[in-house]
């Protein structure tokens, strides 16, 4: 067989050094061209030298002149970054330092939960996963941290005025934010460097496990702080709005929007984190040469899935949470976000997620090629495909295209006759309410596809029992607690008779929540499952649905307590199914093993899309938060002044996205490759 | 190597189909963004409505933009010529002028008073371009000219150029007490009897839901200790005398020709009383409003100052 050399060999020793020296001579010129900058400055600096020092040694022939004034010192507002717009370049490096933010908060957050599920499993593999989650986290701290310097040079270069007014307000925090940075620091170099140390004793475990946990309190805490500023500039209070003088530093910190962005970040985070690593694992195993490489990546990108497709799944709620509170902080801004400048870049958004849930499905069913018995499932894949794109194709359709006079003419209406229902709030709910549970029910697919003849519910003991009594218990007592809020809501009469029906579809659900317990104790856990998601669909998807348009014609204010019914009903039928499954298939008899390396290539494709997809997604809605403030850098408070205050088009924004998103993925692939070059050094030794 | 310029391509590939996304959405929209607009021009004043001025959140100008929260602006220049004439103004064009200084002046019929003042934060369009955007609205139904509308200039507040407006009660208070004040029943003075919060209390007066976002404190003020200066359109007192010499004041619910429905203040409790035609004397309006005009006397000034702050805190 003939071997084909590599178009380019880059663990050649000889090629890395020629990389290094390249980039060695690029660093070195642009230093070069930079200091002939700043000398030909000084150059012309010491000509003024000179020459005031010429003036003073004149002084017969200068005494009739009057000494020139000296020239005042200039406060300026902004500045340009040598030419280009500052705000160009504050969005760039704001952006890529989110980027590496979250990932380097969100790693941490999953890869103790690893090591404990390794811990407690005895099962190796996972402790390695979560110590090669770490080795990327530790290589790709040190980019965080020095864009995060960056970028606070960036800002204070550029938003000289700005900053000045945010530090005054802020700066007791920026002190703790530089204690909790070195807090994170230690946790996570002692954490990735007392791995091997700690490891020898469960009590070492535990106190190693305890570091990690650490980690994350102090990396959430940073993120915490970090979001106070950007939600101040949104939605500013404990300032006087005339004076910008702080009346109180605990309200500025802790504003309107603050914890909204808190929960949304935090859930957007491990997302990102896990489709990240996903796509790390789906570049590895395309380049792997063995099979144990292949085995060893493709497992990784399974966990990398799992954890971002988990995370994904309730990002909706977040985001529908966050949402209405910028529409309750500001009327003006809830209507730019929804319905005005920003309401076209939603279209986009749901493109995106879109993407992300096509892929996440997509790699499922590959992964399921690998598993022995999934045969049994494959038909449903089908029908699951084309709820996906239908509810994509809902949820991308806006509520009116901008038709011509002729095309008006044609249709006689302003609104597609058709495409109207799917555009508004109501439908739109309801497909992502859809879409969510049938990505759960794929997942479900995939977890019972190698399963075979399950055990008697009893056979699990007393604990199963009372762990789905109690999961269901509170998840029943939330519903309850909702519907006796909905009941209590002091509305005029002919309002509040279009709360009753939500009421009554809680009660439904708590029925047959119930009535699923009792299934799943009689051994019939999965006609229990098919019957809460068969309630489930009917209620919260169906109905609510058709209800949804009732309410929007003639009870509008009940709109939002329906999504929220909506979102309820369906994330307890996620709780109480996932509970029953994992008790349903414990211990269950296997069809057939998994075997990990035995996934088509172009699964791996859809590892790739998900992290570009969600990378995309973050510029993109990073854009929306920060735009929405329009021409304000303190909303209602300090006006943007500056020349590049103006919102952008879409597609300049797309442009923009697009090159913040090429540069992460190469930052984050040499950042990766580095922290590779040290494994290489070991195999080759 | 191989499969990693792969993965550079496949990247390349869906980023690429992202930014044509957006560029497509871009063409599909119309949205280019604001900023360029300066002078007064018909040009100007276009951008400043699609831009700036952001008119498009809740305004549609037919089959442009898709916005249903104000009156579709086709036409807008005729019809404020139409509606000048009924209000007894000088031209269409002072319509419009009004209805940008004073938002809340001319209520199209179907739909709320939310409209913002544009001069005003967080809008603060300044006057030229409040001019230029007049001098767009004449076009929608009509002709530019540039000449009349620079003869409003002076009509027209000169945004702020740099802070917002404040408003701080002269004691300290509580709008959790403005809001037990709103809704006590048990007092002379509730609220709720007459105005709508949130959907609680009684339509009798307007709806004050989300009054905090579209009305400022001196507004607010000034309609609470003095009813009678601004009336809302629509709440306007109906004087009533009937053939047997009997008068009444009230609200007109509804008027056709079969029937005339006035709500009555009959000692604090409001009443419907029905009059039918061939019993009326004499119907007019009246200057006063039927709100209580002594406030300021039932109420202690932290009570007061309680409800304003109440108010002002539901946007």
């Amino acid at each position: 067989m003939i071997k084909l050399k590599p178009f380019m060999d880059f663990t050649s020793k000889k090629l890395q050094l020629r990389i290094v020296f390249t980039l060695f001579l690029a660093i070195f010129l642009l230093a070069l061209a930079t200091g002939t900058g700043m000398a030909q400055e000084n150059v012309e600096a010491a000509k003024t030298t000179e020459a005031a020092a010429e003036a003073t040694a004149e002084p017969a022939e200068a005494t009739a002149e009057p000494e020139p004034e000296p020239e005042p010192y200039e406060v300026v507002d902004y500045r340009n970054f040598f030419g280009i717009d500052g705000r160009l370049i504050v969005w760039i490096i704001s952006q890529l330092h989110l980027m590496f933010a979250a990932f380097v908060l969100a790693v941490p957050l999953f890869v103790v939960i690893i090591e404990v599920v390794g811990m407690k499993s005895g099962d190796i593999r996972y402790d390695n996963l979560a110590r090669e989650f770490t080795k990327l986290l530790s290589a790709a701290f040190a980019t965080t941290a020095s864009l995060g310097g960056l970028l606070a040079f960036a800002l204070y270069g550029l938003y000289p005025a700005f900053m000045r007014y945010m530090t005054d307000v802020f700066h007791p925090f920026m002190f703790i934010y530089a204690l909790c940075f070195f807090g994170e620091v230690f946790c996570l170099y002692g954490y990735y460097y007392s791995w091997d140390l700690l490891s020898k004793t469960p009590k070492g475990k535990w106190i190693h496990i305890s570091i990690g946990v650490m980690l994350n309190v102090f990396g959430t805490a940073l993120m915490m702080l970090a979001n106070s500023w950007a939600t101040f500039m949104m939605a500013p209070s404990g300032i006087d709005m005339v004076t910008g003088t702080v009346t109180s530093l605990s309200h500025a910190f802790a504003n309107f929007l603050w914890m909204p962005v808190n929960i949304h970040r935090i859930i957007a985070n491990v997302a990102f984190g896990g489709f990240v690593v996903g796509a790390y694992a789906a570049v590895k195993f395309m380049g792997s040469k063995t099979d144990e490489d292949r085995a060893h990546y493709d497992w990784m990108g399974y966990i990398g899935n799992f954890i971002g497709l988990g995370a994904l799944i309730p990002l909706p709620f977040a985001g529908y949470y966050l949402g209405r509170e910028v529409y309750s902080a500001s009327p003006v801004m809830g209507n730019i976000m929804m319905g005005g400048a920003f309401s076209w870049t939603f279209i986009v958004q749901a493109i995106l997620i879109g993407m992300l849930f096509i892929g996440g499905n997509y790699y499922l069913w590959n992964g399921m090629s690998r598993i022995k018995g999934a045969e049994r499932y494959t038909p449903y894949i089908k029908y699951i495909n084309i709820i996906i794109f239908f509810c994509f194709a809902v949820w991308l359709t806006p509520h009116n295209l901008p038709l011509s006079g002729e095309e008006r003419a044609l249709i006689g209406e302003q609104y597609h006759p058709f495409s109207k229902f799917f555009g508004v709030m109501a439908a739109k709910n309801a497909v992502v309410n859809l879409l969510i549970l049938s990505t759960f029910f794929s997942f479900l697919l995939y977890r019972r596809a190698n399963k075979g003849e399950t055990k008697p519910f009893s056979s699990h003991g007393r604990g199963a029992r009372i762990t789905l009594i109690i999961a269901a218990g509170l998840t029943v007592m939330y519903l309850a607690w909702y519907a006796l809020g909905l009941r209590g809501l002091e509305l005029e009469e002919n309002i509040l008779r279009y709360v009753s029906p939500l009421v009554t579809c809680l009660v439904i659900q708590i029925i047959a929540i119930v009535i699923a317990i009792l299934l799943a104790f009689k051994n019939k856990g999965k006609l229990a499952q098919g019957f809460l998601f068969a309630v489930t669909t009917i209620t919260a998807i169906m109905y609510f649905w058709y209800y949804g348009f009732v309410v929007m014609e003639k009870a509008n204010l009940v709109l939002r307590y329906l999504s929220v019914t909506q979102v309820s009903i369906v994330i307890s039928c996620l709780i109480v199914n996932t509970i029953i499954d994992v008790f349903l298939f414990k211990n269950a008899k296997e069809v057939g093993g998994i075997q990990w390396g035995k996934i088509p290539h172009r699964s791996q494709y859809a590892l790739l899309l998900l992290c570009v997809a969600i990378v995309t997604l973050m510029g993109l809605m990073g854009f929306i938060r920060s735009g929405l403030r329009m021409n304000w850098h303190i909303y209602g408070y300090m006006q943007d002044t500056s020349a590049g205050s103006f919102t952008p088009s879409i597609a300049y924004m797309g442009w923009t996205v697009s090159l913040i998103v090429i540069l992460f993925l190469a930052l984050v692939s040499l950042v990766f490759w580095l922290a590779g070059l040290a494994d290489k050094k070991k195999k080759h030794a | 190597m191989k499969s990693f310029l792969n993965a550079v391509v496949f990247t390349l590939g869906v980023v690429g189909f992202f930014a044509f996304v957006c560029m497509y959405v871009t063409s599909l929209s119309g949205g280019m963004g604001g900023g360029g607009a300066t002078g007064v021009s018909p040009e100007a004043g276009e951008k400043i409505f699609w831009g700036d001025g952001q008119c498009h959140t809740c305004h549609r100008i037919g089959t442009s933009g898709s916005a249903t929260r104000g009156p579709d602006q086709e036409g807008l220049a005729s019809r404020a010529e139409e509606r000048a004439k009924e209000m007894g103004l000088s031209s269409g064009l002072e319509y419009m002028v009004e209805s940008i200084v004073n938002p809340s002046s001319h209520i199209v019929e179907g739909f709320d008073d939310i409209m913002p003042k544009v001069f005003a934060p967080p809008i603060m369009l300044d006057r030229e371009k409040i001019l230029a955007l007049l001098s767009y609205l004449q076009t929608l139904g009509g002709e530019s000219d540039i000449e009349a509308v620079t003869k409003f200039k002076d009509r027209i507040p000169e945004a702020s150029k740099t802070k917002v407006v404040p408003w701080v009660p002269p004691i300290e208070v509580d709008p959790k007490e403005g809001e037990l004040i709103f809704f006590d029943e048990t007092r002379d003075v509730t609220c709720s009897k007459c105005h709508v919060m949130n959907g609680k209390g009684s339509k009798v007066g307007p709806d004050l839901t989300g009054i905090g976002a579209v009305q400022t404190p001196q507004y607010l003020i000034e309609s609470v200790l003095k009813p009678s200066d601004v009336i809302v359109k629509g709440f306007e007192t109906m004087y009533l005398m009937t053939n047997d010499g009997m008068a009444y004041n009230g609200l007109l619910v509804s008027q056709d020709e079969e029937e005339v429905v006035l709500m009555v203040d009959e000692d604090g409790v409001m009443e419907e009383y029905v009059f039918y035609p061939d019993e009326i004397a004499q119907m007019q309006k009246q200057d006063v409003s039927i709100m209580p005009g002594n406030l300021s006397e039932m109420l202690t000034t932290k009570e007061f100052y309680g409800i304003i702050s109440f108010l002002l805190s539901q946007k």
